[in-house]
């Protein structure tokens, strides 16, 4: 035996523990947990590692869901506004109108000049109200054909209308509508098809089999919308349109109303489109008037019934997760039943014990939570170059799929741990 | 005042359809710096005393009172304080965690009274000195002898400065010459002034100890000298013996009989 002797054993030492000492305790306590739950996953690899990937791949595919669903929500949102808070189409079609209306809607008959007169003439708040009417064709210029560009006709309001902006050169005039001058506006991905590093202005495009006109004006490139590329385009006046390619194609009226009487300018345009078709007061309206509101509502109840898809399968996927987790501390509990007595003899209170194993399911479950992070964003990352829909990843889904998990794994693990702390001393000591 | 003041402690265990009483109104008093064996058959309620004594265990009845206050029914935190704070456990078993060293192991205790750190290494180290094992702190279980786990448990049991040192069977795992090295260095840490309660069935090493009880079924029926009590005891169980012997072989020839 050593020299340095023990302090005898009966010296006067604190038998109560202050607030210092109780602080120290838990740290030291939580610090000894931590290292036990990572011995006891290092101990049994295969077992952590099925169970953190089961766990992994759960919160991989919620968060995977919920990137695409919010990237698809934002590139809507983005989209909708270029139509203009304000702005109202009147149209044979209702916007959003599923398969069973369809030939109501087909039966209507289309707007037509007469109704833009109409409302030109009656209508009193409108502060801009564009006729638009568009067809697919192809368009010439030295040879060079580009297929599927969208021809539309419209007059000088279009810009107001629409919120498309200008270039270079100038836009159609009021006159160029009434005299029918071959003068056309060109979108940016035409310009590039035919003009690159060149001065488009004066030169002459051949628009489908026999329209000749003359570029006065670029417009600045817009982008996608709905994944339909918008730029392909050239715009020419009405009056130039409908002797190029007739009549027989409907009008859509792009109405802006002023600033927060949108619904009043709605029910005015309502009325004098009915009093200029003649409808009986018994009548349905045989014409649309909507409203991008209108969309963004069908949009919400559309990606409101995908979230409650995607929360559900997060649940579920939770659920299996939580009882890999459980199943794995209930093995842990088992197997280290005599360390559980040995520690409560030792000194440990049942709050100790619940801690090292709720420390256990919390890693289990955290390491899951980041690996399933890592692999959802991926996803989405994978998603957003891959495919149209522009996926991106909210902090905040990343901070909820890790906090979450941590909580899945509290959750579920709560009930071994405790069982484990009210094993009874004695007898966790005798488990063999 | 004495350390450990048992009075009619009885203990009895619900099996549910049956009550058995473990103990049955038992008194001991034992001093600071006692040195005490525990001896008597399986059944005679040797465990149940000793879980008691430890603080695993609440009394079903009676009074027990450790260094002057009253343990018969604390609450389970309290109880696992005045373990941590009070008791010092090696087991027949040695019961160390496998996973952590020598050191770690000798740690654990401490960690439950929320030494810090540095003091908590200072002392398992010196803890680990004292029963001979500093060269062997950062060894695991696995690699150590039963004689040096046993010393392990023994370092951990002491690094708390307890006031009772409670050994369950400590040599009942371990060759006679390894066993003996531990009954040694029980006598060192009696003589520097620890109080030890020894639970053993082992009449051999009763007898060395300065004072042991006897117990059959549930009550003292001998305490005095170590030596004393284990001839009577090794007497008692010669004869027990020895009836059993008789009536298996009456048994056996009434069976005979036609």
């Amino acid at each position: 035996m050593s020299e340095s002797a023990l302090p005898l054993p009966f010296e006067a030492k604190s038998r109560q523990l202050g607030f210092r000492r109780k602080a120290a305790r838990l740290f030291g306590e939580l610090r000894e947990a931590v290292a036990q739950a990572a011995y006891a996953l290092r101990a049994h690899r295969l077992r952590a590692t099925l169970t953190i990937s089961g766990i992994g791949l759960g919160i991989a595919m919620l968060i995977g869901i919920l990137t695409v669903l919010s990237g698809f929500q934002v590139s809507f949102l983005r989209q909708l506004s270029t139509l203009g808070p304000n702005t109202l189409f009147v149209h044979k079609w209702k916007w959003g109108v599923s398969g069973n209306d369809w030939w109501k809607y087909k039966n209507r008959p289309h707007v037509t000049h007469l109704d833009w007169r109409a409302l030109e003439a009656n209508a009193n708040l409108p502060v801009a109200i564009a006729p638009i009417v568009s067809t697919d064709a192809s368009v010439t210029h030295a040879g060079k054909e580009l297929k599927h560009v969208d021809i539309r006709g419209s007059t000088s309001k279009y810009l107001d209308a629409t919120g498309w902006e200008m270039r270079r050169g100038r836009f159609l005039t009021d006159l160029d509508h009434e005299l029918g001058t071959d003068a056309c506006v060109i979108g940016a991905d035409v310009e590039e098809a035919f003009f690159k590093g060149q001065d488009p202005l004066g030169q002459r495009l051949r628009v489908g089999p026999s329209t000749r006109c003359t570029i006065v004006g670029t417009f600045l490139r817009k982008g996608n919308s709905f994944g339909q590329p918008q730029d392909v385009r050239v715009l020419i006046p009405l009056s130039a349109f409908t002797r190029s390619f007739g009549l027989k194609r409907g009008l859509v009226l792009s109405v802006v109303a002023p600033a927060g009487k949108v619904t009043q300018t709605e029910d005015e345009v309502i009325a004098v489109m009915r009093n200029a078709r003649r409808l009986r007061p018994d009548q349905e309206d045989n014409f649309s008037v909507n409203r991008q509101d209108k969309l963004l509502q069908g949009f919400n109840k559309m990606t409101e019934a995908l979230n409650i898809v995607g929360a559900l399968i997060g649940v579920i996927t939770a659920i299996v997760g939580g009882i890999g987790i459980m199943n794995i501390l209930l093995v842990s509990v088992k197997e280290r039943t005599r360390e559980i007595g040995v520690r409560r003899a030792l000194g440990a209170r049942r709050t100790t014990i619940l801690m090292q194993f709720l420390c256990e399911a919390v890693m289990v479950s955290a390491l899951g939570g980041l690996l399933g992070v890592a692999a959802g964003a991926g996803a989405g990352k994978l998603v957003d170059v891959l495919t149209p829909f522009p996926a991106s990843i909210d902090p905040l889904v990343v901070l909820g799929g890790v906090g979450g998990s941590i909580l899945l794994g509290a959750v579920f693990g709560i009930w071994p741990a405790l069982s484990a702390a009210f094993l009874h001393p004695i007898e966790a000591l005798r488990y063999e | 005042m004495a350390l450990i003041e048992l009075e009619k402690i009885v203990k009895t265990y619900d099996l549910g359809h049956q009550k058995v009483a473990a103990l049955r109104g038992m008194d001991v008093r034992i001093e600071r710096n006692e040195f005490v064996a525990i001896v008597g058959q399986s059944g005679s309620g040797k465990s149940t005393l000793m879980n008691i004594v430890g603080c695993l265990d609440v009394p079903t009845s009676g009074r027990y009172r450790l260094s002057g206050r009253d343990v018969s029914d604390l609450s389970d935190d309290e109880l696992a304080d005045v373990r941590n704070l009070e008791i010092g456990f090696v087991f027949q078993s040695f019961q160390l965690l496998p996973r952590a060293t020598a050191l770690e192991n000798v740690e654990l205790p401490l960690i439950y009274r929320g030494v810090s750190r540095k003091e908590r290494r200072e002392q398992a180290a010196h803890a680990l000195d004292t029963v001979q094992l500093s060269d062997r702190m950062t060894h695991r279980p696995a690699e150590l002898s039963g004689g040096q786990r046993q010393r392990v448990a023994i370092a951990r049991a002491l690094v708390t400065q307890p006031s009772l040192l409670l050994a369950d069977e400590p040599t009942g795992n371990l060759d006679s010459k390894t066993g003996e090295e531990i009954v040694r260095l029980f006598h060192e840490l009696h003589e520097r002034g620890n109080t030890i309660l020894l639970v053993t069935h082992e009449p051999k090493l009763a007898a060395r100890c300065p004072r042991a009880v006897r117990l059959v079924d549930g009550l003292v029926v001998a305490d005095g000298k170590g030596r004393d009590v284990a001839l009577a005891n090794a007497e008692a169980l010669g004869a027990e013996t020895l009836a059993a012997f008789h009536a298996a072989q009456a048994a056996q020839a009434s069976q005979r009989l036609p």
